[in-house]
């Protein structure tokens, strides 16, 4: 009898060794960015602290990358401030307009990349706030304000990097890398024989999307250690190969519905076996369907091969044999309707502001103006409003109690920093949690705790300021709720129609040859991203046949592209004149005159018979993968506005 | 004892360290990929500290030799 002894992880109070660490390193980035900004007498000692808490990641190469890039958009945010003041100066409302303006435009770039970028795009937005609102009466002041945050978020920044370094925070790419490997083995699954529905669809979809997703992660690899480049370069090559695999699993399924049962069978085998091509794979006999099926699964095992080359080579740290680039996908519309919308919600809280002419107000805007910025970078910027309107008063509260119940009066450091640590700790364990909200309200409890809290030397213990920094905290939030309530959304159903507008508008540019210069694997991985995009609809919803229509489009568009670039091939040889018939079939999708082309390379004895029969075969290949996926989703289809 | 250069930039005053640090950390940045060719991460258990040390022993040189 054997027996498998499962090593449980560590676990205390519920949470996962793994999490109290990373809750630890939290609060000692915090202590260390603070400790430093006072000895070092900044201005802004709670930026420096804030930026501890902004980059809490459990891993090191994603708190270096964001860093990275919080320093970059600061440099950029404090420019357009000193510029924005500059010129607007004498006029205050112009001012504000100005700065709605550079905000919307700041949530629109966000809209146009992912992650840390994203991240980036709207902290450029955030500092003019942080910067030139808040010294909106003095604007003389911009310059030193924009220097003291520099500087504070550089303290914090080198605070950050020094615990994450000395504490041994874990690297990113194991983690990566399993992800990989776990949606390798789930594309290897899909490309199984099973009894189709419905479901194969999403299952494509899902796939697609959850390859796409990973994009922001492999782009944070290359700031982690000396390998990290080599290391982010085989991640998106494996992600690619993982999304041409995707593209040749479909097309086999595809293809499998109409293939002979010796021939499913033997597929089977192969797929379940060593990975190795099947020496019949071939050669089986019954023309037609035969050489293009053994052709598809000697492509799908040569993508696996690739697939499992990159993952060695990530594992590994080196830079893969192939290295191909992970091009993003995303839609210019959806992006600008994003950032009116931004800077509409942002319009109505000023004006409100402005109106009322509180004292203390630009605190409050600059609050608005943060939570504007950090719900762009998240799928669902009123959701993220919402979360940081129950955030905040449980925030003014921990930070009241920080303040009066446990400090209360003292002036040592080493207090300040034990008091820290159970709200610092809690909130980092919170952000670890699988359950969004709880994570979201972590994540939120930290940043507010510490902004309600503004650590300073010597600290003021002014209850007064405590209490109309919590008020606009909370007004803040529940003001920029009402507004996003107010400014209409677009549906999903619009949502759709775009990136599917998009994507028919993309194919017609393959068709006339004027996409992109992508490999076609790049390009394949591009539509991927695209797919991602596209909002789930329920089944027998009008809509639900978008998704299966931008699969097919995918399908066909990857099929054209690796035809086209094989047939290049043929170029400098003397069936350049078949190549040349193979590209207007191509631009045409006329599949019958494909077949033709396929047929009469295949006949054609040359010096280059070897290669005139591959790409004969990757013709006929295209050919039938083109006829399945238009067969799946008629071109027909209405998606009228 | 020498004396540090400052940095003037317009009529802003850069203090050295800031320009140490920033041309050490240019430095290190220029050494990785010779540093991932000679296998740097594979000689230590904890390349980051190994890397950290190597940065704040670049610092601790330009200060001291200019």
């Amino acid at each position: 009898m054997t027996s498998a002894t499962i090593t449980r992880p560590l676990s205390f109070a519920g949470a996962p060794a793994s999490a109290w660490a990373f809750g630890i390193r939290v609060w000692l980035a915090v202590v260390v960015a603070l400790a430093s900004s006072f000895w070092l007498e900044l201005e802004a000692p709670s930026t420096a602290a804030l930026t501890g808490a902004i980059l809490a990641a459990p891993t090191r190469g994603e708190a270096l990358h964001k860093a990275t890039y919080r320093l970059m958009a600061t440099w950029i945010g404090v420019a357009a401030a000193i510029a924005i003041t500059g010129v607007f100066s004498q006029a205050r409302d112009l001012l504000l307009a100005a700065f709605v303006g550079w905000m919307g435009l700041c949530v629109y770039a966000a809209g146009l990349t992912d992650g840390n970028r994203a991240y980036a795009a709207v902290l450029s937005g955030y500092t003019v706030a942080l910067v030139a609102i808040q010294q909106i009466d003095t604007p003389e002041h911009v310059f030193e304000t924009g220097m003291a945050r520099g500087a504070a978020i550089a303290v914090g920044i080198a605070a950050v990097a020094l615990v994450n370094d000395v504490l041994t925070a874990p690297d990113s790419f194991p983690q990566v890398a399993s992800r990989l490997a776990a949606l390798h083995r789930r594309v290897r699954d899909y490309a199984r024989p099973a009894p189709r529905d419905e479901a194969a669809e999403a299952t494509a979809a899902g796939l697609l999307r959850d390859i796409a997703a990973l994009h922001p992660e492999m782009a944070s690899l290359a700031t982690e250690s000396a390998s990290g480049s080599s290391r982010s370069a085989a991640a998106r090559s494996a992600a690619v190969a993982l999304v041409a695999e995707v593209h040749a699993a479909r097309a086999m399924n595809a293809l499998r519905a109409n293939a002979d049962p010796a021939f499913r069978e033997m597929m089977a085998a192969t797929l379940e076996g060593s990975g190795k091509p099947s020496p019949a794979a071939g050669v089986i006999g019954s023309p037609p369907l035969a050489a293009p099926a053994g052709l598809l699964l000697q492509a799908f095992l040569r993508r696996d091969a690739e697939v499992r080359e990159a993952l060695t080579a990530l594992n590994a740290g080196k830079r893969p044999r192939q290295a191909w680039r992970s091009p993003l996908y995303r839609s210019q519309r959806i992006a600008a309707a994003a950032g009116v919308r931004a800077a509409a919600c942002l319009a109505l809280p000023s004006a409100f502001f402005v109106l009322a002419g509180w004292p203390a107000a630009d605190a409050s805007l600059s609050l608005v103006v943060l939570v504007i910025g950090l719900g762009a970078t998240t799928p669902d910027p009123k959701g993220f409003t919402a979360l940081a309107f129950i955030a905040s008063p449980i925030a003014a509260v921990l930070a009241g109690a920080l303040e009066f119940l446990i400090l209360d009066g003292v002036n040592e450091f080493a207090l300040l920093a034990l008091a820290l640590a159970p709200f610092m700790i809690g909130a980092a364990v919170l952000i670890t949690r699988p359950n969004r909200l709880l994570s979201g309200l972590g994540r939120l409890n930290l940043i507010f705790i510490l902004a309600i809290f503004a650590p300073s030397n010597p600290p003021s213990y002014n209850a007064q300021a405590f209490l109309v920094t919590s008020l606009f905290v909370c007004v803040a939030t529940g003001l920029l709720l009402v507004a996003q309530i107010l400014v209409p959304t677009e549906s999903s159903e619009r949502r759709r129609r775009w990136i599917l507008a998009s994507a028919r508008r993309d194919f017609e540019r393959v068709l006339s040859r004027r996409d992109r210069a992508l490999a076609p694997e790049e390009a394949m991985f591009r539509d991927a991203a695209r797919i991602s995009q596209i909002p789930a609809a329920a089944a027998g919803h009008p809509d639900s046949g978008a998704m299966a229509e931008a699969l097919s489009l995918f399908d066909r568009a990857a099929a054209i592209r690796l035809s086209r670039e094989s047939v290049a091939r043929l170029a400098e040889t003397s069936l350049s004149s078949v190549a040349a018939e193979a590209r207007e079939a191509l631009a045409a999708e006329d599949t019958r005159r494909l077949r033709d082309v396929g047929l009469a390379l295949k006949d054609a004895a040359s010096a280059e018979s070897a290669l005139a029969e591959e790409i004969s075969g990757g013709l006929m290949l295209a050919a039938a993968v083109i006829d399945a996926a238009r067969h799946a989703a008629p071109p027909a289809m209405e998606t009228a506005p | 004892m020498h004396a540090f250069s400052e940095l003037v930039v317009g009529d802003v005053v850069v203090a050295p360290f800031i320009v140490y640090a920033l041309i050490a950390l240019v430095i290190f940045l220029a050494l990785r990929p010779i540093l991932h060719l000679c296998g740097f991460g594979k000689l230590f258990s904890n390349p980051a500290i190994a890397e950290l040390s190597l940065y704040v022993t670049i610092l601790g040189l330009l200060t001291v030799v200019f």
